[in-house]
């Protein structure tokens, strides 16, 4: 179990404990999160759950973990930035525990 | 519009259909009739058919039919703005099967819009996330080669009946805890509700489904297993157990998504397979590419459609939609877009990774997905290890099924 905080676009944040195991995506759809939607459920199929993965996790957590993630991050609604990361691949670790991540202002 | 999901209630507006009941707002000009689930043009090569449509109709037009009047779109741009503004494009009432008016009842989740549609799919995504379907990836293996070991000696098969029909649907029974030995009889309900096109026909099947699943769901409720029948009869939504109607609603909604879209999938990935040699032997060269591949092959072969009710007047691509209009969304023909996916009927595995909508997006985006891409996944690894030469038998000619599950009736294959 790890704690996840999500920004939304206005600077709203929300802070929830997040299994380990269980991706970020889903952390936000279990717990009311607005701002990801993540309608294909985690299948790499959408770009509905886009997120900035805050600067201070950018070493670890920045870059997605795979060629399909990073193409499929160009089919997002928002704007694609350096931490760019679609948040069903982001999978949480005890190592996560305080991550921040940004929600864009629109995942359509 | 907001519903009561205690309180089910038809919806307010009607369908229409033919050429004598074209509201005054279409314009002429974007009335078409393209006969698209039964017309001879499109039954003879279905997905030719909706490929050609670029080019042939306008992006965005009005569909007259003798099974109903609807704007169509096959724009991939246009099929993502609808799906994905479930406030202007509702589900209510989009699903076609008619239902008796003094017993109403919803399809849940697909006719719920937010934010209560997420508390149902939280019930069951556990079992259908990409997580939750591996738990069945051993034993869909075994059943593929069980279903392999019957026909592999004649060298021989109808793919529908030996192998695509038995192989999602025993899975899918299994999953939820009804009795595999009557998927005959669950077949023959989902084919007369679903490619009869006669609205007494469906009436009539969906009483006798109704019937059937009334009764499983008291005898879950009676004894509990780990099914999703089960699973959702005792289920709590917002602290409180579930009503009769939810649960029914939602069992039967499951129910017929899973009998017939994955056997049509595979019908379509199969016959394919057997009229391209060379792509197969593609295939099998780059195993680790598998998934690239399936997404592919899910583009082309894409079996449904999307229909909405629009709620309130809206323009949309410069054309003047009214409230109460009907619109489909011709995924197959999004999934053709020139503008999205370059060359589009060239089968390509290294195309960039996009959305491709052969599970519709929107918060109604198929909860089966990934049960469906798994299946098919398996399927076809397992078959190409054992049997990686085959085709169509000679003489065959391909018959597709009129409704709205896009796949061909048999497919005769020889090796």
């Amino acid at each position: 179990m790890g704690k996840v905080t999500y920004v939304a676009a206005d600077g709203a944040a929300t802070t929830v404990d997040v299994a380990d195991g269980e991706n970020v995506m889903r952390g936000a759809l279990y717990n009311d999160v607005e701002g990801i939607i993540g309608e294909c459920g985690g299948g790499l199929a959408c770009a509905t759950c886009h997120c900035y993965v805050d600067d201070a996790w950018a070493a670890q957590l920045g870059t997605p973990a795979s060629k399909d993630e990073d193409e499929l991050i160009d089919s997002a609604s928002a704007e694609r930035r350096a931490t760019s990361r679609l948040s069903c691949q982001i999978v949480m670790d005890p190592a996560y525990d305080g991550l921040v991540v940004h929600m864009p202002e629109t995942q359509y | 519009m907001a519903i009561d999901v205690l309180n089910p209630k038809p919806p307010v507006f009607q369908r229409v259909a033919g050429m004598d009941q074209i509201p005054p707002h279409v314009p002429k000009e974007l009335v078409h009739s393209a006969g698209i689930t039964f017309g001879p043009d499109f039954l003879k090569a279905p997905h030719a058919f909706m490929a050609e449509m670029h080019g042939k109709y306008p992006p965005l037009y009005y569909d007259v039919s003798p099974y109903g009047n609807a704007w169509v779109a096959i724009k991939h741009e246009d099929a993502l703005h609808i799906l994905r503004n479930a406030e202007v494009f509702s589900n209510e009432g989009a699903t076609p099967f008619p239902r008796d008016p003094d017993d109403y009842f919803y399809f849940i989740p697909q006719e719920i819009e937010p934010p209560m549609h997420r508390k149902y799919r939280n019930i069951v995504d556990q079992v259908f996330s990409p997580q939750g379907v591996l738990a069945l990836e051993s034993q869909m293996r075994v059943l593929a080669n069980e279903l392999i070991d019957d026909i592999i000696e004649k060298g021989e098969c109808d793919f529908t009946e030996s192998f695509a029909r038995p192989f999602p649907v025993t899975i899918f029974l299994r999953l939820m805890g009804l009795p595999v030995e009557m998927t005959d009889t669950f077949v023959e309900w989902a084919v007369a509700l679903l490619h009869s096109n006669e609205r007494q026909i469906m009436a009539d099947t969906l009483k006798t489904i109704s019937v059937y699943l009334k009764g499983a769901i008291e005898e879950k409720k009676a004894n509990p297993d780990d099914g999703v029948v089960s699973r959702i009869a005792h289920a709590q939504i917002d602290g409180r157990p579930m009503s009769d109607k939810e649960i029914f609603g939602f069992v039967a909604f499951l129910f017929i998504g899973g009998l017939d879209t994955v056997f049509a999938t595979l019908n379509n990935i199969w016959l394919w397979l057997a009229q391209n040699p060379d792509r197969r032997a593609e295939m099998m060269a780059a195993p680790e590419n598998i998934n690239a591949q399936l997404e592919e092959l899910l583009r082309v072969h894409s079996v449904t459609f999307s229909g909405r009710t629009v709620t309130r007047d809206f323009e949309l691509r410069g054309v003047q939609l009214k409230a109460g209009d009907k619109i489909t969304c011709i995924l197959p023909a999004c999934n053709f877009d020139p503008e999205v996916f370059p060359n589009p009927t060239v089968v390509d595995f290294h195309r960039p990774k996009k959305i491709v909508l052969a599970f519709t997006v929107g918060v109604h985006s198929c909860m089966g997905a990934h049960l469906a891409r798994l299946e098919a996944k398996v399927a076809i690894q397992e078959w190409l290890k054992r049997i990686p030469e085959f085709s169509v038998k000679p003489g065959t000619e391909i018959v597709y099924r009129p409704g709205g599950v896009i796949g061909p009736h048999h497919l005769p294959l020889v090796w």
